[in-house]
């Protein structure tokens, strides 16, 4: 007995050395890896200085050199019209020095290439040797080829935790200014579909202004609530950018929405609003977006603001807002810290109209307070969402590289590790002038969840999450969602 | 396919189980701007069974009422977890709790009452379709206001054209379509003809006692009794059968009890067109061209 004790002393003796060797390994890959990225580090930034060195020269040299443009050509144009290729190409006039020409060269052909006229744009740099011409005169030639009349199109999309393909065919530069009528059909995932049909006029003005018009008619589901809604509508939006990153529209909505059970086990409540109902409502977006990325940003801030007034006509009215806000702060080590807060209200107008469940705000989600299920926080039914007229949510994260690959490849840099911690709170909160019972009521039932996962970016520009969410504080009627939790969409909280 | 059968069993099941609620509501259209006269004639039928097995309930009146219903049919019932529309399976629902009118006859004359019942729905509730969409005056006068007096413009127009084109196609499968207005009078007439017949000089259809074929009977013959259309041929075409008028006068009289009082026409609803009058509930009033035809003792008196 004695010896075997002695064995199993010996066994877990050998189980801790082994362990400990382990760690001791690991710690000097870790430090080997780390000096070798030191290395790299420092041969970069020799590199890069070495350039900006260069550039430096040639630029004291060519400043130097006198140049200006004396005529400029544009091939190729057929039904484009004149004065918007005019008004692109003519700041190359205005260039004194050859690398101010070469620059507003470069900005002119950017120009001619978000017309939306032109396929791609060459430029052919030549001295002028016509009449009266200069010593330093130069003749400027842009190649153009227009886009052909008609087009088709088919992408990929990426919703609300679904993804959606898009077909249509479009036709381009009708009228020669760059217009754009384009058919479309797009079906989701979750059983989503739409069909529009959209007239684009874009006004190539300083504050990028674009006139669009559409008809839609669009399906989709809300298992969350039981119901499905069908929206054929008209819609009228004017875009512009009164800002750089700064971007606003102002949308006239007509829309005829059509709600039906989707079972018959669909709660009552929802049932009762089942029907028709017209919206007639006028909507203003603004959003600032300065962050440096969009899916995984290190630096800035975006903020994100919906106003929408109904009940211009039809039976619907009601008054929304909407904002939401993001905040990133870098740490050492690429490591990054992201606030965000979203909030909505709606108040209904209290005349004839009405509103349904179409127009209440729903919480909870993988794209919202994660840990919970699509929907699952708030008033509930017989388990279906019934939403409501006030929310707020606010998500603290924590981002950071995969370990022991950091940023060397670009396939590594798709994914971050992710921890959060979000909390919200929905419901038909009665507003008081009272401030301090105003925030008790929004802070006194409020839910908590937490939780650690994976995060990986899409094509750029959305984001697919799985993480393992434990809820926290819930209250009655809630549907948590405790383990790993997928989540796909451009927005997340 | 097979899970919905599954519960639908597993639904009747449990919906014998549980005693008649006590706070039953029954849904239907608004009664004095909105319900057209087959919807009226549906909702009577279901009122009066539910009270000739002295059940209790609650109307409410909802302006989507037909597509809160799960068949699209209005009125449908709602008692407890339980959503059921049309008079047919409200009856089969009330069986499975044990209540039935039918009880004491035998199957010969249960199978009788169901021909009965048919011969009703297809006629009488084909020619009071047809009247109210196909017919043109009436159409323009009394169906297309009121069928969109809920809505705003211009769903109202595009609903009512919607409700058009699937009657129209109903109606096409049923065979109606092609019928003149004067066939459809010369149906609604052999129909009531048979049921004269079969009722002669019993209080009931089947003895002493009412069952189904006397509530779906008076739902459909008052509503043609005192809806005032355009075109009074139906009115006329039932009252010209003193039997069929005793039996709604009987099972107004006894399972509705109204006081013959004359009320005020209340102001509501487009002004052109005709109000259908309140089935006997003693809130509502009609709307009718200032003649009330409320009282169904007075009907001897109209001129034909």
């Amino acid at each position: 007995i004695f010896s075997l004790k002695a064995c199993k002393l010996d066994f877990s003796f050998v189980y801790l050395f082994v362990f400990f060797g382990l760690m001791k390994l690991v710690c000097i890959l870790q430090s080997s890896h780390r000096k070798f990225k030191d290395r790299k580090q420092k041969l970069q930034n020799i590199r890069k200085k070495l350039a900006e060195l260069r550039l430096k020269l040639l630029q004291v040299k060519l400043g130097r050199l006198k140049a200006r443009v004396q005529r400029v050509h544009v091939d190729g144009i057929s039904r484009t019209k004149d004065d918007i290729v005019i008004g692109s190409v003519r700041d190359v006039f205005t260039a004194a020095d050859f690398q101010t020409v070469i620059l507003r060269i470069h900005e002119a052909r950017m120009r001619l290439e978000n017309l939306g006229c032109f396929k791609n744009v060459g430029v052919l740099i030549d001295t002028y040797s016509g009449d009266g011409a200069y010593d330093d005169g130069i003749e400027v030639t842009f190649e153009v080829k227009e886009v052909n009349l008609l087009g088709a199109k088919i992408n990929t999309n990426v919703g609300n935790n679904e993804g959606s393909i898009t077909s249509g065919g479009m036709l381009r530069n009708i009228f020669g200014r760059g217009e754009e009528l384009s058919t479309e059909y797009s079906y989701g995932t979750k059983r989503t579909s739409s069909f529009h049909t959209t007239f684009r006029k874009p006004f190539h003005n300083e504050a990028a202004t674009e006139l669009s018009t559409s008809i839609y008619q669009q399906a989709s589901e809300a298992p969350w609530s039981g119901y499905k809604e069908l929206d054929r509508g008209v819609l009228l939006s004017l875009a512009f950018a009164t800002a750089p990153s700064i971007e606003q529209k102002l949308i006239l909505d007509g829309a005829w929405r059509h709600l039906s059970c989707l079972s018959r086990s669909t709660a009552f409540a929802v049932r009762e609003q089942s029907g028709h109902s017209l919206k007639s409502a006028l909507r203003h977006e603004l959003s600032l977006d300065k962050r440096d990325e969009l899916v995984f940003p290190t630096d800035g801030i975006a903020f994100n603001m919906k106003n929408e007034f109904a009940g211009l006509g039809g039976d619907v009215g009601f008054f929304k807002n909407e904002l939401n806000f993001q905040l990133n702060l870098p740490l050492v080590n690429e490591m990054v810290v992201q606030g965000s807060v979203q909030a909505g209200h709606m108040l209904p107008l209290r005349n004839n109209k009405t509103h349904c469940i179409i127009d209440r705000f729903i919480l909870g989600g993988p794209t919202s307070v994660r840990g919970f299920e699509m929907g699952g926080v708030g008033p509930h039914s017989d388990n279906h969402a019934l939403g409501a007229e006030m929310y707020w949510a606010a998500g603290l994260h924590f981002y950071c590289p995969l370990p022991l690959l950091g940023r060397g490849g670009s396939f590594s840099d798709k994914f971050r590790l992710h921890s959060f911690v979000n909390i919200g709170n929905i419901g038909d909160f009665d507003l008081t002038d009272n401030y301090k019972r105003n925030l008790e009521n929004l802070f006194k039932d409020m839910r908590l969840s937490y939780g650690a996962g994976l995060a990986m970016s899409l094509g750029g520009f959305a984001r697919v999450e799985l993480n393992y969410c434990i809820p926290l504080i819930l209250q009655r009627y809630d549907r948590p969602y405790n383990g790993i939790q997928f989540g796909v969409s451009t927005n997340f909280l | 396919m097979p899970q919905v059968l599954l519960t639908e069993s597993i639904s009747v099941e449990l919906g014998a189980q549980e005693p008649w609620p006590n706070d039953v509501k029954l849904y239907q259209c608004f009664e004095v701007e909105q319900i057209l006269l087959p919807d009226n004639a549906s909702c009577l039928s279901v009122q009066a069974f539910l009270k000739m097995c002295n059940l209790p309930y609650t109307v409410q009146m909802r302006g989507n009422a037909e597509h809160m219903s799960p068949s699209g049919k209005v009125p449908f019932i709602k008692a407890g977890a339980f959503v059921v529309a049309e008079l047919d399976p409200i009856i089969s629902f009330v069986g499975n709790k044990g209540i039935s009118l039918t009880e004491h006859l035998d199957s010969t004359k249960k199978s009788d009452m169901r021909a009965y019942m048919s011969l009703v729905n297809n006629v009488l509730g084909s020619a009071e379709l047809y009247i109210s969409w196909l017919d043109v005056q009436t159409y323009e006068d009394v169906t297309r206001p009121r069928y969109g007096s809920v809505y705003a413009w211009p769903l109202n127009r595009i609903l009512t054209y919607q409700k058009w084109q699937q009657v129209t196609k109903r109606l096409k499968v049923l065979g109606w379509k092609h019928k003149k207005l004067e066939e459809v009078y010369r149906e609604v007439d052999h129909c009531c003809i048979a049921l004269s017949e079969r009722l002669d000089k019993q209080k009931y259809f089947f003895g002493d006692n009412p069952t189904e074929l006397d509530a779906l009977v008076f739902g459909h013959l008052f509503t043609l009794l005192t809806t005032p259309l355009p075109d009074n041929r139906l009115a006329t075409i039932v009252r010209s059968h003193p039997n069929l008028t005793r039996l709604c006068q009987n099972v107004e009289r006894e399972f509705f009890d109204r006081t013959p009082t004359k009320m005020s026409p209340v102001a509501s609803g487009p002004s052109s067109s005709d109000g259908v009058t309140s089935p006997p509930n003693g809130n509502n009033s009609s709307n009718g061209n200032g003649e009330d035809y409320d009282k169904l003792e007075d009907i001897s008196q109209i001129p034909q």
